[in-house]
Order: structure tokens, then sequence, then C-alpha cells
């Protein structure tokens, strides 16, 4: 099930910053969107594909790859995996440019079990701008955090977008 | 010799070499797991029809090479938090090389801290990013 942030006007706003060109205006992005959860979905890991996962990393410890481990878990990557895609809230405005999977990162708080029913609940962490010479990149950071059935925190997953923006002149 | 405890890891040490099977047959096998499979990462002819040069190896696939290898440095150990930066991609069907150092040690808190870096052939860094591990207490 998938919630959409109400907000009642997409288009994004314009800075006026002499230095740059006319542009999506972070602060405005970040009042809107930042920590407010626009995804929550039930879901399980399938504990086969989890184990061909572990295995084509090269990965041989039992609580990855074997079907009868009593901590059989799933591997960093596969976690990874659920936090891809274009991860944003419904009426985010299109920024233009270019989008680049930037980066990943999992933070693991108690082993993620295989075959359970699982809650994942996404929000928009971080939103900030790097400009050099190239021009501006806008991140956006979206964080799944992901639940187990008694609702205790497992796993944190970060990931980044890069957007190149396309200069306006 | 894998390292089961804190007091053995020492800064600045190299974990060993780990060479991952980047394959397009293995690169194909992970992104059919993960759910991606076609496209990019399952043919180099389908990867060049999208303007790419080769077939690539997922970002994340990346990821899961630095796990293992620092879990077979380390076993006992887990990886309490990994963070890759995407900088280019890995092609399937190319050698790459993983390397860890470790950056940081707390002893009290048993957190060890490593830069992690991926390099293709040519010695460019595709990847690059860092990792916690948790060791149990002494």
């Amino acid at each position: 099930m998938s919630f959409g942030i109400l907000s009642p006007d997409p288009t994004p706003k314009t800075t006026t910053n002499r230095d740059l060109p006319a542009m999506v205006d972070i602060d405005d992005l970040k009042d809107r969107f930042l920590n407010m959860e626009f995804d929550s979905k039930g879901f399980k890991l399938d504990a086969q594909r989890a184990i061909k996962i572990a295995q084509a990393t090269g990965n041989e410890l039992p609580c990855y790859t074997d079907p009868k481990h009593p901590q059989l878990q799933a591997t960093h990557a596969l976690l990874a995996s659920l936090a891809s895609g274009r991860r944003l809230p419904i009426d985010f405005p299109k920024l233009g440019g270019m989008v680049v999977d930037g980066g990943k990162a999992v933070t693991l708080s108690a082993p993620v079990p295989l075959d359970v029913e699982l809650t994942g609940r996404t929000h928009l962490h971080d939103i900030y701008d790097k400009t050099g010479r190239s021009g501006r990149m806008v991140f956006l950071v979206a964080r799944m955090e992901i639940y187990g059935p008694d609702e205790t925190l497992l796993a944190i997953t970060d990931s980044r977008m890069v957007i190149r923006e396309k200069p306006t002149s | 010799m894998s390292i089961s405890s804190i007091a053995d890891v020492e800064f600045g040490a190299q974990l060993p070499p780990f060479t991952p099977d980047t394959s397009l047959k293995n690169v194909r096998a992970f992104a059919e797991a993960v759910g991606w499979g076609g496209g990019r990462f399952d043919s180099h002819e389908l990867a060049r029809k999208e303007g790419l040069p080769a077939a690539l190896v997922p970002g994340i696939m990346g990821m899961g090479f630095f796990t293992t290898m620092i879990q077979r440095w380390s076993p006992e150990a887990t990886v309490v938090n990994i963070d890759t930066v995407f900088r280019a991609p890995l092609l399937a069907d190319e050698a790459c090389f993983l390397s860890a150092t470790v950056t940081d040690i707390e002893e009290e808190d048993g957190l060890v801290e490593l830069d992690l870096t991926i390099k293709n052939a040519a010695d460019e860094t595709r990847v690059f990013g860092t990792a916690k591990v948790q060791f149990s207490p002494t």
C-alpha cells in the first residue's frame, strides 16, 4: 500500500540566486517533503532468492546461504535493492536532468529474517545540492526503515539519487 | 587468518584481497535474483543498445562484494553499517579490485571503521565507501 503526500502545488519554485541558473529551491523542497512518510508497504523477502544473491557475491556464511540455518537472514545487498528505483513522493516535482543512482547505505539494528512479514516505511531523509564545474547537482536521499512483525526496527536503507540540473541558458 | 577479536585488528591494516566474480553469467544471476533481470545487467548487446559500453555490474552487487570481503576477514563480526558511493559503473566480464583499510578502532564499543574502494583494471575508482564493523565485547 502506498501513501502519497498531499500537497496543493507540485510545481517547483525557482530561486533567483544570481550565481546559479533558475532552478528548484532546495529549501522549499525541504519544507514540503523532508521527513514525511510517503510509502508504507508490507512484504516478505524470499529465502531462495536471498540465498542466490548471497552466493553471487561470493558470500559463503551459513547465515546467508544455508536454508536450514536458524538465523537465515538477508544480505546487505538484498536490503539495498529494496531502496532502488525512483522512490519519491507522487507529487514530488520533476527537476529535469538525468537521475543517477548515486549510492546506497544499509544500517543494521538486527538480522533481517527471510520469509517473514516485514514492513518498509519510506521518507525523504535529506535533500541537498552541490555545485561543481559542470553545474549543480541535487541529491535526494530516500530512507526506508524496515520493521519486523513486532514493529521492531531491523534495518535502515538509504538510496541517494543524484540529479544533474539542466542549465536554463 | 581471519579476525575474531577487535584486539587483533590493527589500525591501517589492509583486509586480505578478495577477487569477486564479475562474469556476465554471475552478474545476470544476481540481477535476476534481485528482480532486475533483462537489459543492461543481462547482456552486453542490450547494454550497448542503451548507449552503455557493456553490461553493467549493479552498484549494490559491489556493496555485496564489500560485505563478503569483510566477512571473510572476520566471520564473527557484524557489518552494522555500509555506505557506498557509485562513482562510475563497473562492467561485467571485466576484472575489478577491492580494497578495504582499517581507519578507526573504538575498542570500548567494539567498533572498527573501514575505507572501501573498488577499482577497475585501469586503476580508476568506480565505487568507494565506508563500513562500520561490530565485534563482540572481549
